[in-house]
């Protein structure tokens, strides 16, 4: 390829970067997602486990978003991606497999992501729990509600709006942090500002696009996350 | 698990904790002085600074820490006026690229920190100072900044823990920090679990002892929260 | 109380002509007040009134649009920025100025952070360069003649509101001011905390201090000032001695004022 200049980067034509690095921010878009989703069903079971659960399960919840928040996400995704393929390697040579095999660095990596940020959510939903007021659950109770319809029908329903600020914050951070991803060789937006940034002798054009990148699809998100908050926060009284 | 390989693990990393901690003071201290700046810069009233502090808060924080540590340690030598500048022998080094990217994304975040600080000092303290007859200067060092330090001291302390586990992407940058010498033995032993167990316990011991120090710090800068002093007690002598 | 001093005395604080408007409302409408020393005049007035204001612009915090005030004889000096706003030409000149006026709030302001008597000291020592020793002894003396001396290593938020306005009266005295200034100094306390700091402000009006209070307390107003100002809608609607204005004012607003 010929030496490109700024146009060419961000161009969608013969020559451009522009179509790799749409497929790249699509993979950041995709891992986040994946991330994001996993952290949540983590972070329901963790605040779960942090308000009803007994000492023990109540302690080891304690103990995981203890650990996650002192701990660097690096580290957890290197667990994941060679973690996975020490297991994965282990399982291949069980069926008489040879040689390392390696883990699929999406999976790592949305595993990890995903573990870092249950911890958040782990918090998030502790916190909106905890600001709905008792009375509308007692009152639930009063109705006859049994458990699951009251959970379904009342108490999740007002978490959640409590706790939408929280997530929107959470989203942000996953987003920052599926660029570590690219540590495993997933060739996502920030891999592949690296690989153009390797192949020409433009390095600084490159991460600088992807970082505008990033910054637009925060911006964009956010807004969306702010449209959707305020449709959900009908009648939530802020203090 | 392999006690007699996590020991070793543990001495190989432990070797590596003074990069660690050096990165980690180094760019809180450096940032923490742009933070402020910055911060005042956001309450000086003045449309320009206020506007430079704002878009440099949602530049820093907007984007991923290790897209701009790409952009300084790689980014940078695209220009040939970075490479010819006095500065070049510092943007070659990969700690100094490390440092100036962890203080620049930290001066971010911390810089709302200290808006919150300086925000909550009531506006009365600073008018009874100002009906004294102090002037600007002695105002915002005798009766604001003590009080915005206090009230910013949680905060700043989360973010603190931040740095420390942000520490870790430096070696991304062939920094041999904790992170990087462990990855290393990982890939060299592909025994995951004791090493991700003994880096973890350092980063956790580092942690837990600064949130032991930045409570003491609290404590120690909060005395109108604890109980008081017996009538008896004389007033210590203040160095000044 | 002592009326002659009222007619014979140097003028501590002359205000003259001021006018202050924050946005289009005009707050002040050309207020000029005389303080002699030795004078204790109540500025009385419903809120709104502009009667804080008008004690605010002596010490600066806030700037008039234009008038004068002179502390001792000492014109403030302003200046007009080219948006129209006015601003204190000398910055040094104002911060001694109110070094040398010694100011109440109503919210006592105390300084969150430091005891009782390192709040005395603190302007003392650093903005007068006080030995502190000195200040010290002094703050001690003061707190003891406020009735608070037992008090003074706590900090403001563990004594009660009534000893926080006490200390923040001590603080004001440490400064040896000129005169003293009262922004309604007991109107956020709680009814019976009201009459220990009245105690303190009569007898520092006994002792001859100059002091301008804003205030709604009637009985401090008739029996403590030498003079009565009230201010309504920005202009000084009734003025004079207490026993004539409150027995036979010729304002009807003030009359019904006094009696609400």
């Amino acid at each position: 390829m010929t030496e490109p200049g700024f146009l060419d980067i961000i161009s969608f034509g013969r020559d451009g970067w522009g179509p790799v690095l749409a497929a790249g921010a699509w993979m950041t878009i995709l891992i986040a997602i994946a991330g994001f989703a996993i952290g949540g069903v983590i972070g329901i079971f963790g605040a779960w486990a942090k308000i009803s659960g007994g000492p023990v399960v109540r302690g080891s919840a304690e103990a995981f978003t203890t650990v996650l928040r002192g701990i660097p996400d690096l580290l957890v995704i290197y667990l994941f991606y060679f973690g996975g393929s020490a297991v994965v390697t282990a399982v291949g040579q069980f069926f008489g497999q040879e040689g390392f095999v390696s883990f699929p660095g999406f999976l790592a990596g949305a595993l990890a992501v995903g573990i870092t940020s249950g911890a958040q959510q782990t918090e998030v939903y502790r916190g909106a729990f905890r600001a709905v007021h008792p009375g509308e659950l007692e009152a639930a109770t009063a109705c006859g509600m049994g458990r699951l319809l009251k959970f379904r029908r009342i108490t999740a329903p007002l978490t959640l709006r409590h706790a939408l600020p929280g997530l929107g914050n959470v989203w942000q951070v996953v987003l920052k942090e599926s660029a570590l991803v690219s540590v495993t060789g997933v060739v996502e937006l920030l891999r592949q500002a690296q690989i153009g940034a390797g192949s020409t002798s433009r390095p600084f054009d490159f991460f600088f696009i992807a970082a505008m990148i990033y910054l637009a699809i925060s911006t964009v998100s956010g807004l969306v996350l702010q449209v959707t908050e305020r449709r959900f926060s009908r009648g939530v009284r802020r203090g | 698990m392999d006690i007699q390989f996590a020991l070793e693990t543990f001495w190989s990393l432990l070797s590596a904790l003074p990069l660690t901690l050096k990165l980690a003071a180094t760019s809180i201290a450096l940032g923490s002085v742009l933070a402020l700046g910055l911060a005042l810069a956001r309450l000086s009233g003045n449309l320009a600074l206020d506007l430079f502090a704002r878009a440099y808060v949602f530049l820093f924080r907007g984007t991923p820490l290790l897209v701009q540590i790409f952009l300084i340690y790689y980014g940078l030598s695209q220009f040939p006026a970075v490479r010819h500048s006095i500065f070049w022998p510092l943007l070659r080094e990969p700690y100094w690229c490390a440092v100036l990217a962890l203080m620049l994304n930290t001066a971010a975040y911390a810089s709302e920190i200290i808006r919150g600080g300086l925000l909550s000092v009531p506006h009365g303290q600073v008018e009874a100072a100002r009906a004294c007859g102090m002037g600007r200067f002695m105002i915002f060092r005798r009766i604001v900044m003590p009080q915005a330090l206090r009230q910013a001291l949680p905060g700043y302390g989360n973010e603190m823990i931040s740095m420390v586990k942000a520490t870790s992407l430096a070696s991304i940058i062939t920094l041999m920090e904790i992170t990087g010498v462990a990855a290393k033995i990982i890939s060299e032993s592909y025994r995951v679990i004791e090493v991700f167990v003994v880096a973890g316990v350092i980063y956790l011991a580092i942690n837990f002892a600064l949130t032991r120090l930045v409570a003491f710090a609290e404590h120690r800068l909060n005395p109108q929260l604890r109980p008081p002093l017996p009538i008896s007690a004389e007033l210590k002598g203040e160095a000044h | 109380m002592n009326m002659s001093a009222a007619v014979t005395a140097p003028v501590a604080i002359r205000v003259h002509d001021l006018h202050k408007s924050f946005g289009p409302v005009e707050v002040l409408k050309g207020v000029s007040l005389d303080a002699r020393e030795g004078e204790v005049i109540s500025i009385l007035g419903s809120s709104g009134s502009g009667k804080s204001t008008l004690l605010r612009c002596i010490n600066m915090l806030e700037v008039p649009n234009s008038g004068t005030i002179e502390v001792a004889g000492e014109a403030i000096r302003l200046k007009t920025l080219s948006d129209g706003r006015s601003r204190p030409a000398d910055q040094k000149q104002v911060d001694r100025i109110r070094s040398e006026l010694g100011m109440v709030f109503q919210s006592f302001n105390l300084w969150s952070h430091k005891t009782v008597l390192e709040n005395v000291i603190e302007a003392p020592v650093h903005v007068l360069k006080r030995p502190r020793a000195e200040a010290i002894e002094e703050a001690e003396a003061l707190l003891a003649k406020v009735g608070i001396a037992d008090k003074r290593n706590h900090y403001p938020s563990h004594v009660s509101g009534g000893q926080q306005q006490r200390a923040a009266i001590a603080r004001a005295l440490a400064m040896r001011p000129k005169a003293m200034l009262f922004d309604e100094p007991t109107s956020a306390l709680d009814p019976e905390l009201v009459g220990e700091v009245l105690r303190v402000m009569r007898g520092l009006a006994e002792e001859g201090r100059t002091m301008l209070v804003v205030t709604h307390e009637m009985g401090f107003a008739r029996d403590v000032s030498s003079r009565v100002v009230f201010v309504h809608k920005g202009t000084i609607e009734e003025e004079g001695p207490p026993d004539e204005v409150f027995t036979r004012s010729r304002s009807e607003r003030f009359r019904q004022f006094i009696k609400s």
